[in-house]
């Protein structure tokens, strides 16, 4: 009797112990549910199997994300690994809302993990913010609709970004659709800025003041409200989202070409599968620098999180190759990781739009760079640059004006 | 004296729930909101746990020398224009749909439907009726009073965006307005209707006569509510145009939001000092809409 209640105490202690040895970790993702619940879950199981002292709890953030994540610092309940995009994660940096990753996990392991360019996309000052996740570029491929090409007479894809312009006219003139939709003001973001970048011109010198009114800028914005106001560009590209309007154009036969990621290609297969089937994908045309501008995600650790260690785990086995070349096979994403370079997934192609697609960007993911850095108040400097923009395509102010109206109140408001 | 103190005390049992509420959900984030406006509380202080700074009138003066905020609140104010087209509209209809002639029920709900339809799907709907080409350009061009080729977008027109968003503001408040109408016209006696009828009165004098007069304090009450909703339009011109065309359809609403909640970067100090600006307007206009109804029903 005596045995048998040692055995009960010392079982209960056991699992007491237990109890009180496990971590929970909230790992809060950014509009992957419900479409992408099976490999988060997946992933968590693995996570837990391999770290039995830790329990994920996994909420999927949507349009609020930013909001929940400041309201829940300020209620004493942050979570302790966030997904944030490159953007976010500088202004979030900015203002202290994150822990320096290199301070959980070793630069060095950082280094032979991720792209030397994905961790420079997340590093502010001198601390990296974030462990880099799947990633797109935005030239990666151009997806083109052959009817319309016929039609225009064209035989063969832009190979330069200045074909590029040519084809707009051509294509509008003869079959009345229009070629691509350029990203001139993308919401929340300066998505013009990646142009310059793309042309191999300085968006920002050394110390963070504008460069971006130079005539050389001015000559690239003429060009894009010459194609605006002729018509040549679709009106509502300086209301909408680019990607977003031009994939439900495209689906539509209403534009003829897509430039971006191979995730263009899922949403046509769903609207339009006759013209899915059809669309030629090849390598997309860049600027005269002959570099890819592109963005990724990235998992962060909140400076009010409090399990910085056990979500630096997670954040890193999500991240790590492995992992990243699961979910590439899930969705046609970019991953940031070194060794998807010399994957073999991505050496296989088929005759499937989005696995030539995948094929053509997958092991690219050094290339990922959005081509300019949050600056300090880039909210502000932002809507201030996408308002200049849209003053020069509506006609209200020369290229020239708008860029040296941008780069003033840029200069005046920009924060250290 | 001890009955009244008991009765008193029984009063405020009864209300006291109600009353922590509005204290906890209202008027505390009110004063709490109210005094933000006159402190440095921004992203970077507040995510270092740092308390709001006293500043003074240091936020009003950001706030009244952006360029920004005095073009949205010129809208804003300009976009009160939506409210006498409402209130006559909404007035008229009550009128008409307030007889008991079969199937009225039908056009009653159906003219509150807007009320409760999500902002997200109302913009949907009307983007396919603003966009080039959408229904409206559809509709001028076989009234034969445009051509396909000056067809254009209506949001995305400097000049047309800001009357297109209204008309979703009027479209989406005009069955609240209504359903409120309605009531106070129910609420009328009809012995008062027959007494003019009987006097001779025609259906218009009627109507100015007896309905307006009686109706007095549910117009007061519906235009002070449109007044203050128009001030604080948000939701739609959000979903329809983010503010532009070239900031014509950016509000006060729009700043403050985008102050305090678009990312990182807010600034709570800003953002407060900015909606008690919009609160001291509101004040304002619904002071003169008092005065006005006042004079009214003294005359």
């Amino acid at each position: 009797m005596k045995r048998s209640v040692k055995a009960l105490t010392l079982g209960l202690a056991l699992v007491a112990s237990t109890a009180s040895a496990q971590t929970t970790v909230t790992f809060w993702t950014w509009y992957l549910s419900p479409k992408f619940d099976g490999y988060i879950k997946d992933t968590i199981s693995a996570f837990e199997k391999a770290n039995p002292g830790i329990k994920v709890q996994w909420f999927d953030k949507q349009d609020s994300m930013v909001q929940d994540f400041i309201a829940s610092v300020n209620l004493g309940s942050a979570p302790d690994v966030v997904n944030l995009n490159i953007d976010e994660t500088q202004k979030a940096a900015q203002n202290g809302f994150l822990t320096a990753v290199n301070s959980l996990t070793s630069p060095a392991t950082l280094r032979s993990t991720f792209y030397p360019q994905s961790l420079s996309n997340f590093t502010s000052g001198a601390n990296t913010y974030a462990y880099p996740w799947y990633g797109w570029l935005n030239e990666g491929v151009l997806l083109y609709n052959p009817e319309l090409f016929k039609k225009a007479g064209l035989t063969r894809a832009p190979r330069t970004a200045s074909e590029m312009l040519t084809y707009a006219k051509t294509i509008k003139d003869k079959t009345g659709a229009y070629a691509w939709v350029p990203a001139l003001k993308d919401p929340n973001t300066a998505s013009f800025l990646g142009y310059f970048y793309a042309e191999g011109l300085p968006v920002t010198d050394a110390s963070g003041k504008a460069a971006f009114n130079t005539p050389a800028h001015a000559s690239l914005l003429a060009q894009y409200v010459t194609l605006y106001r002729g018509g040549y560009v679709p009106e509502d590209a300086v209301r909408r989202e680019a990607f977003q309007l031009a994939t439900e154009l495209y689906a539509q036969n209403r534009v003829a070409m897509i430039i971006g990621g191979p995730q263009a290609l899922t949403r046509i297969k769903d609207t339009n599968p006759g013209l899915y089937a059809k669309t030629v994908v090849t390598q997309a045309p860049l600027g005269k620098a002959g570099v890819q501008t592109g963005g990724s995600m990235g998992l962060v650790i909140p400076k009010a999180s409090r399990n910085p260690q056990a979500a630096a785990k997670l954040a890193a086995f999500f991240t790590n190759n492995a992992n990243q070349l699961a979910f590439a096979r899930v969705v046609p994403v970019v991953p940031t990781t070194k060794g998807a370079q010399t994957s073999t997934q991505f050496k296989t192609t088929g005759s499937d739009p989005v696995a030539r697609a995948t094929a053509l960007v997958g092991a690219s993911g050094r290339l990922i760079n959005p081509g300019y850095r949050a600056p300090g108040n880039s909210d502000d400097l932002y809507k201030n640059f996408n308002d200049n923009i849209e003053a020069a395509l509506l006609g209200k102010k020369t290229a020239q004006q708008a860029l040296a109206d941008a780069a003033t109140y840029w200069n005046a408001n920009l924060k250290k | 004296m001890q009955v009244h103190w008991r009765q008193s005390l029984m009063s405020y049992t009864f209300l006291a729930p109600a009353l922590i509420l509005l204290a906890v959900f209202t008027f505390y984030p009110l004063l709490y909101g109210a005094y933000l406006g006159f402190t440095e509380y921004s992203g970077a202080r507040f995510a270092n746990h740092l308390p709001p700074q006293w500043v003074g009138l240091k936020n009003f003066e950001t706030v009244l020398g952006d360029p920004l905020f005095r073009t949205a609140l010129a809208n804003s104010v300009k976009y009160l224009l939506v409210v006498p087209a409402l209130q006559l509209a909404s007035l008229a209809v009550a009128v008409l749909v307030a007889k008991n002639i079969p199937g009225i029920a039908l056009f009653r709900a159906a003219y509150y439907v807007p009320v409760i339809t999500s902002v997200s799907l109302a913009a949907v709907m009307w983007e396919w009726v603003f966009n080039r080409e959408g229904t409206l350009n559809w509709l001028l061009r076989a009234l034969h009073l445009t051509t396909p080729e000056a067809a254009f977008g209506w949001l995305n027109s400097e000049q047309w965006a800001f009357w297109a968003v209204m008309l979703v503001t009027f479209w989406r408040g005009f069955g609240y307005y209504m359903v409120l109408y309605l009531a106070g016209l129910q609420a009328i006696p009809e012995e008062l209707e027959e007494a003019a009828i009987l006097d001779g009165a025609s259906a218009w004098q009627r109507f100015w006569r007896v309905t307006v007069p009686l109706m007095r304090p549910t117009i007061l009450l519906c235009t002070l509510l449109s007044t203050i909703a128009a001030l604080r339009v948000l939701e739609e011109v959000l979903v329809l145009t983010n503010g532009g065309p070239l900031n014509s359809t950016y509000t006060a609403l729009m700043y403050v939001y985008a102050k305090a909640f678009q990312g990182f970067d807010f600034d709570y100090g800003v953002a407060s000092a900015a909606g008690l600006v919009v609160a001291l307007v509101a004040l304002l206009l619904s002071a003169l809409n008092f005065r006005f109804f006042h004079r009214e029903e003294q005359a």
